[in-house]
């Protein structure tokens, strides 16, 4: 359960106070796949990063599987990060120079996992977005699609409780973002996993569970 | 665990054009140091490696070197005797009056230079232990018969087996190449002593080598032969003479170190830029890996190892390039050509030791450790959620 209370972030801008978010009370039940909606400065990035331990409120507190994430260190956060959350970008945030086989390991290298195990994990992953036969390909033998499955296996390969995911069909094709929507609505569904998007793309809604709609910092609206 | 090294190392091969660049840089550098340090030791070889601390030189008080100073045959005759003077099986003492000139000789590639020519007795070939004939033979005494060191064979016309040596309108059979553990002898020419006179005798010689049985009251003989009014001549050991003859050695030591500080400076700042570049163009790439759970330690860590592989290719350039440097001065140009103290010509042959190459080494290492320390420490210190935007 992904819950928020009372959430607040403001950053300083020089002299200037910018609330990016205010007041934000949020409750998320485990395995469902949640999109974060509003137009571009609403604040649905900042809530995206608190949920998923990239940045800490200025207020309020933040709980993740009873994990609260207010006052966790810098390392703490990192390796609760490395543990629980998995990481899905708009455009792929890739290693360009290792191969779609060794960007899936990197997460894995935070892990005690022997070398063969790793390999395993990862040709397990590779197989649930169906890439098993592209492993060896670099980023840029892959095109957008597939790029963004290597990163949604890499995102899954620790098998975390959460996954976050901002903008990850906003560099895609219709073709390809149905496809990359499906995969993450079939993660939810066969591995029980939280899925917390942020999206512009109104086709979302039609594969998540709930969406949550932010303007200026404020939670507006809320759809099942 | 730590960001593996293979995302380093390719990203080093990615960038090749830059990667080359700056271990070019730092490769001059360890190029430079491994030249001039090798000259250093070459120079501190030929120098202090001729001493012997059993072997002492008697001179005029006040003389520096042999060329400057004058023996006279009673004060030989003196010394031959005195307690303390070690001698052969044979009962012969075991000193060697030797005579210097510094006639002019053509070199091979066509200049003239002082050569030291030094006269001496059979005996002096068992003075100085250390010579070894790497061709022919020793010189006999009165039938105009030299020998010639090795760096000395090889720089001037005319000094090889079986050649004939001229000046002061007279000339010598080559009879003998020898080397000596890379000292100065091996720029010098040997000959009997009473060959170097028109009329076979001098009325004393330059200086005196003797030799000391170990044990021996070093001190007190050398204050002996300074008081004896038959002798009155300064002695000291060969070690400490060759250590003020190898003073001007010092001070290119420190030169040389001077010189690769700032070159060193230079190429530092030439891997800081290099690292900096590579921190901006993958700032996103470190907001990934940050937020894939790496900590800062990892980050700052990756990218120092990255800067030092850096530096450690740009060593492996440096030493190549070093070694054939040094190959090259040595073959092509038969060595390098010193003035001594005394106007006369030494030839350095340049030495790579292990030291040297763990010196340059160490300086490499330095580079890339101080080159990519600032980079790396701005990487870890991105903001995650600033650093991920950049994508």
């Amino acid at each position: 359960m992904i819950t928020l209370q009372q959430v607040s972030r403001v950053y300083r801008r020089g002299a200037d106070e910018v609330h990016a978010l205010e007041q934000i009370n949020l409750a998320i039940p485990d395995g469902t796949f949640v999109a974060l909606m509003g137009p571009s400065g609403s604040g649905k990035s900042t809530l995206l990063s608190l949920i998923a331990g990239l940045d800490q409120p200025s207020s309020g507190n933040v709980a993740i599987n009873g994990q609260m994430l207010s006052g966790l260190s810098e390392d703490q956060l990192a390796a609760w990060r490395a543990a629980h959350v998995g990481f899905v970008f708009q455009f792929y945030n890739l290693i360009p120079v290792l191969s779609a086989a060794e960007n899936v390991e990197v997460p894995l290298l935070l892990t005690r996992l022997s070398k063969a195990a790793r390999r395993q994990h990862v040709e397990t992953a590779l197989q649930i977005v169906g890439l098993a036969d592209r492993q060896h390909h670099r980023p840029n033998q892959l095109s957008g699609g597939e790029q963004q499955r290597v990163a949604i296996a890499r995102a899954v390969v620790v098998d975390p409780d959460l996954l976050v995911a901002d903008e990850p069909t906003g560099d895609l094709d219709a073709k390809n973002a149905d496809d990359i929507l499906d995969l993450l609505r079939r993660l939810k569904n066969e591995f029980h996993k939280t899925i917390v998007m942020v999206t512009h793309d109104p086709r979302a809604e039609r594969y998540v569970d709930q969406t949550f709609h932010l303007d200026k910092g404020v939670l507006v609206k809320k759809e099942e | 665990m730590p960001i593996p090294l293979k995302y380093n190392l390719r990203n080093l091969m990615v960038r090749k054009m830059t990667t080359l660049a700056t271990a070019g840089g730092i490769a001059l550098v360890v190029l430079v140091t491994i030249l001039l340090l090798s000259l250093v030791t070459g120079l501190r070889q030929m120098l202090v490696s001729a001493g012997s601390p059993n072997t002492l030189i008697a001179m005029r008080k006040g003389a520096t070197s042999d060329v400057m100073s004058f023996v006279t045959r009673d004060a030989v005759q003196a010394l031959r005797y005195l307690p303390g003077v070690a001698q052969t099986a044979e009962g012969e003492p075991l000193v060697s009056p030797e005579f210097i000139k510094q006639p002019l000789l053509p070199t091979k590639d066509g200049g003239k230079e002082m050569v030291l020519v030094r006269g001496i007795t059979p005996v002096g070939f068992l003075v100085h232990d250390r010579v070894r004939f790497v061709a022919g033979r020793a010189p006999r005494p009165a039938v105009r018969e030299a020998v010639v060191g090795i760096a000395a064979s090889r720089r001037y016309q005319g000094l090889g087996l079986g050649e004939t040596l001229s000046f002061d309108e007279r000339s010598w059979t080559i009879v003998g190449i020898f080397s000596a553990d890379g000292a100065a002898f091996e720029s010098e020419v040997w000959l009997d002593v009473g060959d170097l006179f028109k009329d076979g005798t001098a009325a004393g010689c330059s200086g005196v080598r003797f030799v000391i049985p170990p044990g021996t009251d070093r001190e007190a003989l050398i204050r002996r032969i300074a008081e004896d009014p038959r002798i009155s001549l300064a002695a000291r050991s060969e070690i400490d003479y060759y250590e003020e003859q190898a003073e001007g050695a010092k001070a290119l030591y420190l030169l040389t170190m001077l010189l690769a500080i700032i070159m060193g400076t230079g190429a530092v700042f030439g891997a800081m830029n290099t690292m900096f570049a590579a921190v901006t163009h993958r700032t996103a790439e470190i907001g990934t890996l940050r937020a894939l759970g790496f900590s800062r330690r990892s980050i700052l860590t990756s990218f120092v190892a990255e800067s030092v592989c850096l530096s450690l290719l740009g060593y492996v350039l440096g030493v190549v390039l070093g070694i054939a440097a040094v190959a090259l001065v040595n073959q092509l140009m038969h060595g390098v050509a010193f003035q001594l103290a005394s106007f006369s010509t030494a030839v350095v042959t340049l030495r790579v030791s292990p030291e040297i190459l763990l010196l340059a080494l160490g300086l490499a290492f330095l580079m890339g450790i101080v080159g990519g320390f600032f980079p790396a420490r701005h990487a870890a210190r991105l903001r995650v959620t600033e650093a991920l935007r950049r994508a």
